[in-house]
Formats: structure tokens, sequence, C-alpha cells
């Protein structure tokens, strides 16, 4: 690609990124505020000392200016939607436009209707094709790069989908979560581990009126190796603290990280 | 090294990630990794990895952009060489 080309490229993507975040920002009374209340009163989840968390990511979040991303482990279709409304109430991302993470869900569950591409549009997200061709894989990722080089959140599920054994998975992890952060020196990543205490294993959905139990820590991963073995580096450094945070999270509330409960039946609250 | 020789190699590499077996008996220059050999794509680095130690080589992330096929594998590594 010639500079022109490149220069044209990345002029056309920070119209883009401009765009959409505007269009975000002027329809989030409407999509953040239908949102909480769908999760509030259809769903009826709570999520536990929701307050405490909500301090908790307000002073991680002071401690640096520098880049930050957002991995967590990925159980449902709307973990996004959860863990920002763990981390803020509606009244704060009305006034903290900038905070909230651009997404990069799975095209095949968000694109099928126009409500759905519409309701991802608004809410920051970059569809993104897994095990897709690797120029567009690679292409979301370098969005991602340079929207966090711009001093934006970005949320990524190192996992890349949602977790079929129901417990995070070193095995699972994807690299190119590793390849953002070793674009950015000094960037921090904020694990966040979110569970339902009825969710036994993936799904759609966490179950009506289940409470979700959200954990955060910050981590700001660090490789000498270069290249892809960075990058996976990274992204396992990643993986491991979100096991360490489920591994906290059974302790507290029963159950074993690692392998599902023999003992509880799907749905049954622990 | 001769392409073809490349192309052998690689296929040894992808061999144990594979997961459409059938697929690696026809296996040609425009296989695609994942779509005709049903390689999980999370393991795409572990490949790529394996491609740096067995020809020691060393293959930056933008590269990996670049590899959907065998033939794009064995080109990318041909050019390393």
């Amino acid at each position: 690609m010639t500079t022109d080309t490149r220069l044209g490229a990345q002029s056309e993507m920070i119209r883009r990124h401009a765009r959409q975040r505007l269009v975000s920002m002027l329809a989030g009374p409407v999509w953040i505020g239908v949102s909480v209340l769908v999760m509030r009163f259809w769903f009826r989840y709570r999520i536990e000392d929701v307050e405490a968390v909500r301090a908790r990511y307000r002073a991680l979040r002071a401690q640096s200016d520098g880049p930050i991303l957002v991995c967590a482990n990925h159980l449902t279709l709307v973990d996004s939607f959860l863990i920002a409304w763990a981390c803020g109430g509606p009244g704060y991302w009305l006034t903290h436009p900038d905070e909230l993470p651009w997404n990069t869900p799975e095209r095949t569950n968000f694109g099928k209707t126009w409500i759905a591409r519409a309701l991802i549009y608004v809410a920051k997200c970059i569809p993104i094709t897994r095990g897709g061709a690797r120029e567009d894989v690679g292409d979301v990722l370098e969005r991602v790069k340079h929207l966090m080089g711009r001093g934006e959140t970005a949320l990524l599920f190192p996992e890349a989908g949602r977790s079929r054994s129901g417990r995070v998975e070193e095995s699972s992890a994807a690299w190119g979560v590793g390849r953002i952060v070793g674009a950015h020196p000094h960037c921090r990543v904020l694990c966040v581990y979110l569970r339902g205490r009825q969710q036994e294993t993936w799904g759609d959905f966490p179950a009506k009126g289940d409470t979700l139990d959200v954990s955060l820590a910050c981590i700001e991963p660090k490789s000498d190796a270069k290249g892809v073995r960075r990058s996976r580096d990274l992204a396992q450094q990643i993986i491991r603290q979100l096991m360490n945070m489920e591994a906290a999270h059974f302790e507290k509330h029963g159950g074993v990280a690692g392998v599902p409960d023999e003992g509880a039946s799907s749905g049954e609250a622990r | 090294m001769e392409q073809s020789e490349v192309m052998e190699r690689v296929v040894k590499i992808l061999t144990p990630w594979v997961k459409d077996e059938g697929a690696l008996a026809n296996v040609g220059m425009e296989t695609n990794i994942l779509e005709d050999l049903k390689v999980n794509s999370a393991r795409l680095v572990d490949v790529v990895i394996a491609f740096e130690d067995d020809f020691d080589i060393e293959i930056a992330d933008e590269d990996v952009d670049q590899v959907n096929t065998v033939g794009d594998a064995v080109n990318l590594i041909s050019g390393k060489l």
C-alpha cells in the first residue's frame, strides 16, 4: 500500500469512527436507557454490590491516563451490556460517552436483522467474523488499535467466543488481544470477571432474575518476546488473570473453577 | 529451498491442528487453512509459531493477516528464507 493510500484509508477510518461515535452519543439517551430498562425490569438482573463495583471501576480508571483495554470472560451474548451497566449507571455513560468501550461482536450473532445491526452500531460496535478472512480480522484489530491510540477504550473477550465449557480456558486464548496490547506501551488491561449465580455454562442470556457477580482487576502485561510470540504471551497473561478471578469467584460462591460442578443442574441457583 | 519442500513441511506442521483429515488428502496451494482444513482460528498463532521454529524465521503479526490458504503460508515462508 502506498503512503497516500495508507493515509487515505486512515482518514476514512477516522471519519467512520467519528460518525459512529457521534451517532452513539446522540442516540445515547434512547439506547442506553432502553438497554438498562430491559436488563433491570424485563430480565430482572441485579448486579451484586453494584455501587462498590462502580467505585472500583472509577478508581482503577483514575490511576492512569494511559490506554486501557477491557478484557472479560465470555458466557452470554449480552456480556458487553452487562459489564457496562455494572461499571456505570445510565447517567454515568451519558455524561462520559468517550469512556464507553468499543466492542467487536461476532457478525453472525448480530447481523441478521436491521434492528440488531442498528443497535450494535449505536452501541459502538465493530462487527468481526471470527474465523473469517485474515485480512478482515486484521482490519478490525487495526481499527481497535487505532482507537486505543487515540485514547479510547475497547472491550475484547480474550477467548474470542463464548466459552463452550463455561469456564475460562488458557487453550482458548486468542492472540488478537495480545496484538492490541503489544501495540501500546503502558497499556493497562482492566480484567472483568462476570457471572450470573445460575450460569453454569454458556448461553444467549443469563437466567431471568439472576444476580450477577462482577470483579475487576487491572494488570499491565509485559513481554520480552517478539512478533506473534509476544502477542500470544500477552494474551496468555490476560487469560491467566481471568482464570485466577474465576477461581476466586468459585471459592466464594461454590463450584469448581476449570470443571463444571457435576452436582448442579442447569439453571439451579448457586 | 524449493517451494515443493516448503509446501510439504507446511502441511506437516499444520497436520496436528487439522480437524478435517479428509481435506488433507487433497491439500493444495488453494486449500483454505480455516475453511477447508478446519483449523481452529484461535490456534493459528500456534501454527505460525511452529512455522517460525521449523523454518527459523520471524513472522510479524501483520504478516499473518495475509495468510488464508496453504499457498499464502508457503509464499510467506519462502519470502523469508
